[in-house]
């Protein structure tokens, strides 16, 4: 297939990951919209006895999620300025960074005291920052088979679907954050 | 640059066939050899979900009945209705239909994402076989809508129910997306919008709701398994949840829903009638803008289903109104349906009847709707049997007639064999007939007062019911008809041509059955179709199979 006709199927590719995106945009608003409809619902928020997580560490690893970001957006650059060491450099420190964002997500879920199934807070918190944590945890395996892509020569100048679906989908999961964070946080 | 080129690079060369058995048949990337496999599969899981209600109609054949304990009978009802919705009329319609003929209609060589399509098929028998494996451990009771608290609080089998129906909805999204995008990116050369064939509209419009609506379905049987599963407090009211969020959810992809099991039928009565009364349709224009906007109004609606559930009188309202707005453009599709009759030569054959079928029994239940959609005779009709009359009336009237109406149509196309004609007719009077006779009692005794999923009732409806039950067995009686008129047609059927309707649509500018890469070359689209009298639309198409026949 010539570069010209892949064009095409580039195209093809792209549109559909952006209509998978866009639905699993839809998934992440039902249960926004549970939890603010459970929110409004309820006498008191939080409810009773229930405390709300610390902004500090949920801050400083929003910092440390959207430097992901932002590696990630300069590491495309990079390759497509063919500075292929720089290009591997970004991605590892947004792999790390991605793992470190987890590693924070971690240590905030040992360390509350609601629980899933203790109250509809935790039922909307744990759900969603859960279902966003296992978004990230999918998204950092997809950055590491495309450092092991890249490693093998797959990618050329020209044809790097790959490396393009993970970049939109680690933005993806960055925007998701900003509502969550947002929505649990500070609203 | 050479025209062939346009928007169809690696689908113009033909790749080599696949050569064993399991490529071939099992797990086929070809859209044709998928679609056969869900119209078998859904085909199967009608019969099953058809079984179910004859055993409720059994029931229902006097009050007090012993053929089924209640709880059985509240199994059997709401694993029919799951079973009818997801494993039968969604999968036919949109896996069936819509992989078999959408690709040839724009003349491509395959699905966008081929790979994908395989996969939305796998996952189709593995999603029915735990929907009805959920008897052995107390299939779900409260209906196919199973609203919290009951489903909550119901054994196993709900949640067996959650698991199979998030799979089939994980295959609809991936289908809506994968057509989504073939139906944008892979239309042959010339293909602009006006000149698509009305059933790629169809299919287009409820790929985009496929893709869109599911993934609430999704979210919202997630909530309730890990509620069930796990203690997560989304629908417990003692723990500030609300079974009303269940509600909001849920309906937020089931109105989307319906309109995907209607559009395609939709798409199918549009083909058909051009063909079989040889005149352009009319209001091509018409018809194409009114699905997309179904589809685009289907999703604000969905409270209509609520009115009894404790809304503010202005949503009320709001959602009357939408749902009576909704009737405008589907109306303007029957009205230009009927209008393209006109001046027609009107053949009668088989599809042609299942098509005045549809447009009967819809046209009626659309009636009904808008009747349940005034929120004063929603607060009495909910849950009756006037509901059960309207939604059958629209999704047997119009899903299944219209279903009907195009594996007469499409058979030759994909077997290379007519089914017989004659025993057609018989399938469809007699289908017609039991179907009315079925459920156009219902809605007296539903306006007299009999509520829906009940076991029992009180015995003023007994002589209703003993009718409805008798034509209810008729009507699956009738279902033989077209059994045997398959099976026959594939041992000894009269050998189809390339084109046995006079088509002007590209499925039938190729041999029958279809080869595997479709078509030779790309054709190139040079006007619309369905314009009879004029010349061919088409440039690229072997001249000996364009031909279209003249009665």
């Amino acid at each position: 297939m010539s570069d010209f006709e892949y064009e095409e199927v580039r195209r093809q590719r792209l549109l559909g990951f952006l209509f998978f995106l866009i639905s699993d945009c839809v998934i992440f608003g039902d249960f926004i919209f549970s939890y603010l409809y459970l929110r409004n619902a309820a006498p008191v928020w939080p409810p009773l006895g229930i405390e709300r997580p610390y902004l500090y560490l949920a801050a400083v690893n929003s910092v440390v999620l959207f430097g992901s970001g932002a590696t990630m957006h300069f590491a495309m650059e990079a390759f497509r300025h063919s500075n292929r060491r720089l290009f591997v450099g970004l991605l590892l420190a947004t792999i790390v960074l991605g793992s470190m964002f987890l590693g924070g997500q971690a240590y905030e879920y040992t360390h509350l005291h609601d629980t899933w199934a203790g109250s509809t807070f935790g039922a909307s918190f744990f759900t969603l920052t859960g279902m966003h944590g296992f978004h990230v945890f999918i998204g950092v395996i997809f950055l590491i088979t495309v450092l092991i892509q890249t490693l093998r020569g797959t990618y050329t100048p020209h044809r790097y679907f790959g490396l393009t679906a993970a970049t939109l989908y680690w933005h993806f999961v960055d925007v998701i954050w900003v509502a969550l964070f947002f929505l649990f946080y500070i609203y | 640059m050479s025209v062939t080129n346009i928007g169809q690079p690696e689908s113009s060369h033909i790749h080599p066939p696949p050569d064993t058995f399991i490529k071939k048949y099992v797990f086929s990337l070809d859209h044709k050899v998928i679609a056969v496999q869900y119209f078998i599969t859904g085909g199967l899981f009608f019969v099953l979900a058809g079984l179910l209600a004859e055993l409720m109609r059994a029931q229902l054949m006097g009050p007090n009945n012993h053929v089924l304990s209640i709880a059985t009978y509240n199994q059997a009802y709401s694993v029919h209705g799951s079973a009818m919705v997801w494993l039968v009329v969604i999968p036919l319609l949109t896996g069936g239909f819509g992989n078999l003929v959408m690709p040839l209609q724009i003349g491509a060589r395959d699905v966008a994402f081929p790979w994908l399509n395989m996969i939305s098929f796998w996952l189709f028998p593995p999603a029915g076989i735990l929907l009805f494996a959920s008897f052995l451990y107390g299939a779900p009771q409260a209906g196919w809508t199973e609203y919290p608290p009951f489903s909550v609080q119901m054994p196993f089998g709900t949640s067996m129910w959650c698991m199979a129906i998030f799979l089939i909805g994980v295959s609809a999204t991936i289908t809506g997306l994968n057509f989504l995008v073939t139906i944008v990116k892979m239309r042959a050369p010339g293909m602009t919008w006006t000149r698509t064939p009305l059933f790629v509209w169809a299919t287009g419009v409820t790929a985009f709701l496929s893709m869109i609506a599911t993934a609430n379905l999704s979210a919202a049987l997630a909530g309730l398994f890990i509620q069930r599963e796990f203690g997560v407090p989304f629908y417990d009211v003692s723990r500030g949840g609300a079974p009303v969020l269940w509600q909001h959810v849920f309906w937020f992809y089931s109105h989307p829903a319906v309109y995907i099991m209607i559009l395609p039928a939709f798409g199918i009565v549009s083909e058909v009638i051009p063909t079989f009364v040889r005149r352009p349709i009319f209001g091509y224009k018409a018809i194409a803008y009114s699905s997309a906007t179904i589809g685009l109004l289907s999703f604000m609606v969905w409270a209509h289903h609520m009115f009894t559930s404790g809304l503010q009188h202005w949503e009320q309202f709001a959602f009357m109104v939408l749902t009576m707005l909704i009737a405008v453009p589907t109306g303007i599709k029957i009205f230009s349906w009927v209008a393209s009759l006109w001046g027609g030569k009107i053949r009668l054959d088989s599809p042609l009847l299942f098509v005045f079928g549809f447009l009967s029994t819809f046209t009626f239940g659309g009636v009904t709707g808008i009747l349940l959609a005034s929120v004063p005779v929603d607060v009495h009709e909910h849950a009756s049997y006037f509901v059960v009359a309207h939604l059958h009336y629209v999704l047997f009237g119009g899903s299944m007639f219209g279903i009907f109406a195009g594996m007469y149509y499409w058979w030759p196309k994909i077997t290379g064999r007519l089914l017989d004609e004659r025993l057609g007719k018989w399938h469809f009077w007699s289908m017609f007939v039991a179907f009315n006779a079925t459920f156009l009692p219902m809605h007296w005794i539903g306006l007299h007062g009999m509520p829906r999923r009940v076991a029992t009732y009180d015995p003023i409806y007994t002589s209703t019911n003993e009718f409805v039950s008798i034509s209810a067995f008729v009507l699956g009686l009738s279902m033989l008809i077209f059994a045997y008129n398959a099976l026959r047609s594939a041992k000894s059927g009269e050998v189809a041509g390339p084109n046995p309707w006079g088509g002007r649509t590209l499925e039938w500018m190729i041999p029958s059955p279809a080869p595997y890469y479709n078509f030779k070359e790309i054709p190139i689209v040079l006007s619309g179709p369905y314009d009879y009298g004029k010349p061919l639309p088409y440039a690229n198409v072997d001249q000996e199979l364009a031909t279209v026949p003249v009665h």
